[in-house]
């Protein structure tokens, strides 16, 4: 944070919280941000329909209110009835910026919707970007929504998201955080409607000294609804990462189930790595899952790969990788991909600097390596 | 000359939302052996189920009644101790719960068969060496990591040590490999030699049939009774199929599914 | 076994084998509240060395400072200090024999089997009434060996014996652990002291029992345990009072020393009466390859805290924990366990279960802390939690901090309810619902219940019995 910035600051205490907390000297119920506020007075800008204010977001009511007050003027996107929308509804942040997006998806409709933050960034520019999306996706509609952020190191992003589903709206997540100074990201999704559902896949990076505070809620209201949400990571050097995820399956939720994986791979000495995985039960016909596994890379594994001809570092890297290989062909549109370029050009270890033969280039030619 | 043991009549059953079966009669006598056959989705597993007393099932009109009594409304555990035998198609597991002291419990309830620690620790050792059941197994939690073979075998085990008065087997012969099908093939044999209980075979594969001295068969085809004969009738659907069964000649219109009332 | 059945027909007519009270005529009880005054009229009596005392006084100010935290689980609104005495003694002396225990105390202690168990298979028992152990024994072979299994009051009174005390008590849970821990530290009176000498094995277990007859009172034993290299222990703890309107407090501490190579397996089965507060503080710190065994059983109170602790300061030790949490009708009961993994090759694994039902409320919680130094660290947690109906709840909140590259740490939790199929299937062999569901859960149960010794486990499965067929019907 640069201290010799005189502009007004804003200290957001204790966001990104989890419904159920643990014992705070644990120090992972929560982070705190302090965040730029200038002055907004005398300035007209546009917020959302009424609506919105209902929809809850994973980072909080403070966070919320902080980027409506930042926000240049709100977007508001509706996709009609029945329709299915081709142009993605694209997000794009830097440095400084902080959106505030709205989607109304009607009843059958179908959408996707993309935030794309720190494409372009240069290092050593510090500065706070942001993002808050809330989507409210009527009976049947379809959101698609695709997170890719990885702003520098210098920088911090907040991004908080909130859905809620009605009766059999269906929404898939894609989650790619590839890193950033301190990257915060909390998502809710109220499954509020009978056989809602909500897929979720959340892959992260972190390296160096990045902070990285996810706290992710499904409520589970509606009947037969479901949540399934995976999480897959590798955390490097002395990268700090909390994770709180929540599955709460509410009273009435007859028929609903809930499951949450996580998998991380941890390669640095210094990594802290905090795990808060949650099931909130209040209803007996449900069925809810966790499972998670830390750990390095296996003895097994490795002797495997040392087999095809890989040592411990190449070994370790293909799994940053393949996280990278995962984002780039996965990226739905022209700026997520240049957010997983940029990111990729941070860190040139990905390729192998030493040894151009072997071709490890994380570019879209999907070839098997060695 | 057989007294009734089994009477189902004009029974009309199904799921909450989906009728299954429509207006089937059934009748058992005491010690017979009766044979229901039908392809896939028939309805036969659903009778078997709804004669034990299913409550995934509701019985929309007809009535069942056992050994004289109407059991149509009685519970599943009620009919069990009437002498009713459900074996199931996939028997269903318990973690925790040891198969021996299961075993012990479900003797225990039962007047008839209550009898010292000793002698029923005989009993069992007896049967499962009979199946050619690892004792070892008799400590192992009810149903828990067993092969789909193992888990058959108990269920003989346990048609072996209730001698009920009817035992319904719902494909015990499915999924079996020749040795297991030849011990429960011989499990069956043995409760009809020493127990004399009357039986109903669920199957759509004959050869568990092979050692059975059968009295009846049963054709059913989309959840109706469509043909009942003597054990000849096995040999000729061997031969021909259920095709013929499925044209339904003098029915009025084949029903749709909803229609059941 | 005859006892055994009696005991059984007992729990089946009334149902509660540990509803009963017994008069408090001629007791000595302290002024409900807390102030310097009774805390030093408990010092007093107990004519405790300065230091003691000094902690007391200093422990009194900390419970006043300090705050709980505010987001925690369940409420203790119900739970007002000033009404509640934390010092009622019976006026008896403490006996070595059962003969020399006054008639209705001895009669409490032998309707919960305490005096049979000790004949058939305990090393040495204590039991508490109130505020005061009443009758304190161990068989001489085990005292023979050097084995100190007595008070915490007689041992700071025996000169051998007072510096150790002084050198432990209060270290492992300090007074400023949390608001609870300093009221323990405040007014704590009776509980153990237990110190096996080096490579001792005991045969049989040792056990404490702690009866809380009193209306509106407090427990605050306290529990010092010293395993030293390379013995081997094993120590019962069982609790129950009757049932009152009026809210009852426990907070006891027990501190356990695990030193090297030692291994010490601490069991509990709690049934305190459901207007029971249970904030009691359980901590343990193993040597290296000491190995550490938790068995816990949790049915009674109607708010519990309880969450054993395990500090593994050295290198290839071990710590199992296995427990079962019942909560039924206006019970919240946040139960769970932490690890503290500081040393290599470590190992740990928790395995709990929970049974929701009548509106009864379970939180698990636990959290498992890998240091930086606790290279090849492993650590499973498993969690399952079983809901008899909708109007229950269960939570599951288990945090993870890793901060080793090398450990592995693995977590599973489910949460669902016995399914139709099960019943069913249990029902066509002749069960009947109620006995299908006990069937289940006792088999949900039984990896807890055969991790207890055999009268536990017959307790235990008598237990959910009778809240099982309080249930159905």
């Amino acid at each position: 944070m640069a201290e010799k910035d005189l502009a007004p600051e804003l200290t957001l205490e204790r966001v990104n919280v989890a419904p159920a907390q643990t014992w705070n000297r644990l120090r992972t119920n929560d982070i705190t941000l302090t965040v730029p506020a200038p002055g907004r007075k005398g300035d007209v800008y546009f917020s959302l329909p009424r609506l919105f204010e209902g929809v809850e977001c994973g980072m909080g009511r403070a966070v919320t209110d902080w980027v409506e007050s930042q926000a240049k003027g709100a977007r508001y996107v509706e996709v009609p009835r029945g329709e299915r929308r081709e142009e993605a509804v694209v997000v794009t942040v830097g440095a400084g910026d902080v959106a505030d997006t709205g989607v109304m998806v009607r009843a059958g409709a179908e959408v996707t919707i993309v935030v794309a933050a720190g494409a372009g960034e240069k290092d050593g520019e510090a500065g706070t970007s942001a993002s808050l999306v809330r989507v409210i996706a009527e009976a049947g509609a379809r959101v698609h929504l695709h997170e890719y952020v990885s702003v520098g190191t210098d920088q911090q992003h907040l991004e908080s998201v909130g859905i809620s589903a009605a009766r059999d709206a269906r929404v898939d997540v894609h989650q790619y955080l590839l890193g950033g100074g301190t990257v915060a990201l909390g998502f809710a999704c109220d499954l509020a409607g009978e056989r809602a559902r909500v897929d979720l896949g959340c892959r992260y990076h972190a390296a160096g000294a990045e902070v990285l505070d996810i706290n992710e809620v499904v409520r589970q209201r509606g009947r037969k609804t479901r949540s399934e949400l995976s999480y897959n990571g590798v955390l490097e050097d002395a990268a700090h990462k909390g994770l709180r995820t929540t599955i709460d399956l509410v009273h009435g939720a007859k028929g609903a189930q809930g499951n949450e994986a996580e998998t991380v791979l941890v390669l640095g000495d210094d990594v802290v790595n905090k795990t808060l995985p949650t099931i909130l039960c209040d209803e007996d016909d449900v069925a809810g899952n966790h499972g998670a596994t830390i750990g390095s890379v296996s003895p097994e594994q490795l002797a495997f790969l040392a087999s095809r001809g890989l040592s411990r570092a190449d070994a370790e890297q293909l799994f940053v990788q393949a996280l990278y290989e995962d984002a780039l062909m996965h990226a739905p549109c022209p700026e997520a991909r240049a957010v997983v370029n940029d990111s990729i050009g941070d860190r040139p270890l990905l390729n192998h600097e030493s040894d151009d033969s072997k071709g490890v280039c994380p570019q879209l030619n999907h070839s098997e390596e060695a | 000359m057989s007294t009734q043991l089994l009477n189902v009549s004009s029974l009309s059953a199904g799921t909450e939302d989906k009728p299954i079966l429509h207006g089937v009669d059934l009748a058992v006598g005491a010690g017979e052996c009766h044979v229901l056959m039908g392809p896939n989705g028939a309805g036969k597993s659903t009778l078997g189920h709804v004669i034990m007393g299913d409550p995934a099932y509701r019985v929309t009109s007809g009535r069942i009644e056992f050994d004289g009594a109407d059991i149509t409304e009685l519970s599943a555990d009620k009919r069990s101790l009437a002498g009713i035998f459900l074996s199931y198609q996939a028997p269903v597991e318990v973690p925790g719960v040891p198969l021996y002291s299961f075993l012990r419990s479900i003797c225990q309830m039962r007047p008839e068969l209550k009898t010292t620690a000793r002698k029923f620790r005989e009993r069992v050792g007896a049967i499962a060496d009979q199946l050619e059941l690892d004792q070892g197994f008799l400590m192992r939690e009810l149903n828990v990591g067993f092969s789909g073979g193992e888990k058959k075998k108990i269920e003989m085990l346990q048609l072996l040590l209730l001698q009920p008065k009817l035992a319904i087997l719902d494909e015990t012969d499915s999924g079996l490999d020749v040795d297991a099908l030849g011990i429960v093939s011989r499990g069956i044999q043995a409760y009809r030699e020493q127990v004399g209980g009357a039986l109903i075979v669920i199957t759509h594969n004959t050869r568990i049939l092979e050692r059975l001295e059968v009295d009846r068969t049963h054709v059913m085809v989309h959840g109706r009774m469509m043909a009942e004969g003597p054990a000849d009738l096995i040999a000729d659907i061997d031969a021909h199929g259920f095709e013929r069964f499925e044209k339904c000649e003098d029915c009025d219109g084949c029903p749709k599914a909803g229609d059941a009332q | 076994m005859s006892e055994e059945r009696r005991r059984t027909q007992v729990a089946d007519v009334d149902r509660s084998l540990y509803d009963f009270t017994k008069s408090e005529e001629g007791y000595e009880r302290y002024d409900d509240g807390l102030t310097p005054e009774i805390v030093r009229a408990i010092s007093e009596k107990k004519d405790e060395p300065e230091w003691m005392l000094d902690m007391r006084l200093r422990a009194l100010e900390l419970y006043h400072a300090r705050e709980m935290a505010p987001n925690w689980g369940p409420s203790i609104d119900g739970l007002d200090l000033d009404h509640i005495s934390t010092y009622v003694s019976p006026r008896t002396k403490q006996a070595k024999s059962w003969d020399d225990v006054p008639a209705d105390i001895k009669d409490t202690f032998e309707r919960l089997g305490i005096p049979e168990a000790e004949r058939e298979s305990l090393a040495g028992v204590g039991a508490q009434y109130d505020s005061e152990i009443v009758y304190h024994n161990m068989r001489e072979e085990v005292a023979e060996q050097g084995v100190i299994y007595t008070t915490i009051e007689d041992a700071l009174h025996d000169p051998t014996w007072e510096p150790v005390v002084h050198e432990y008590f209060g270290t492992l849970i300090p007074p400023t652990d949390h608001k609870f821990a300093a009221l323990h530290y405040a007014v704590w009176s009776g509980g153990s002291f237990v110190y096996v000498p080096a490579g001792v094995t005991l045969p049989y277990p040792l056990q404490s029992y702690f009866r809380l007859n009193a209306a509106g009172a407090g427990q605050f034993e306290h529990t010092l345990i010293i395993v030293e290299p390379g013995a081997d222990l094993h120590f019962i703890e069982g609790c129950s009072a009757p049932k009152y309107y009026e809210a009852n407090l426990h907070a006891g501490a027990v501190e356990l020393f695990v030193k090297d190579g030692a291994r010490l397996r601490y069991s509990t089965i709690e049934n305190w009466s459901k207007n029971m507060y249970n904030l009691n503080t359980k901590r343990a710190t193993i040597g290296a390859d000491a190995k550490m065994e938790w068995v816990s059983g949790s049915f009674g109170s109607h708010v519990s805290y309880l969450y054993p602790t395990t500090i593994m300061a050295g290198d290839r030790g071990t710590c199992e924990f296995t427990g079962i949490t019942f909560a039924g009708a206006t019970q919240d009961l946040d139960t769970g366990c932490k690890v503290i993994m500081n040393g290599a090759d470590t190992t740990a694994s928790v395995s709990t279960k929970s049974i929701s039902k009548d509106g009864g409320v379970n939180t698990f919680r636990s959290s498992v802390v890998i240091g930086r130094h606790a290279d090849r660290a492993r650590c499973s947690v498993s969690c399952q939690s079983l809901m008899l109906d909708d109007i229950s709840r269960s939570d599951t909140i288990p945090a993870m901090d890793v901060h080793n590259a090398t450990a592995q740490v693995g977590h599973e939790a489910t949460i669902g309810r016995i399914s139709d199929d099960t019943v069913l299937y249990l029902m066509s062999r002749g069960c009947s619902e109620a006995e299908a569901r006990t069937l289940v859960v006792n088999g949900f149960a039984n990896p807890v219940s055969k991790e207890l010794p055999m009268e536990y486990a017959v307790e235990m499965n008598n237990l959910i019995k009778l809240e099982m067929e309080g249930a159905i019907g």
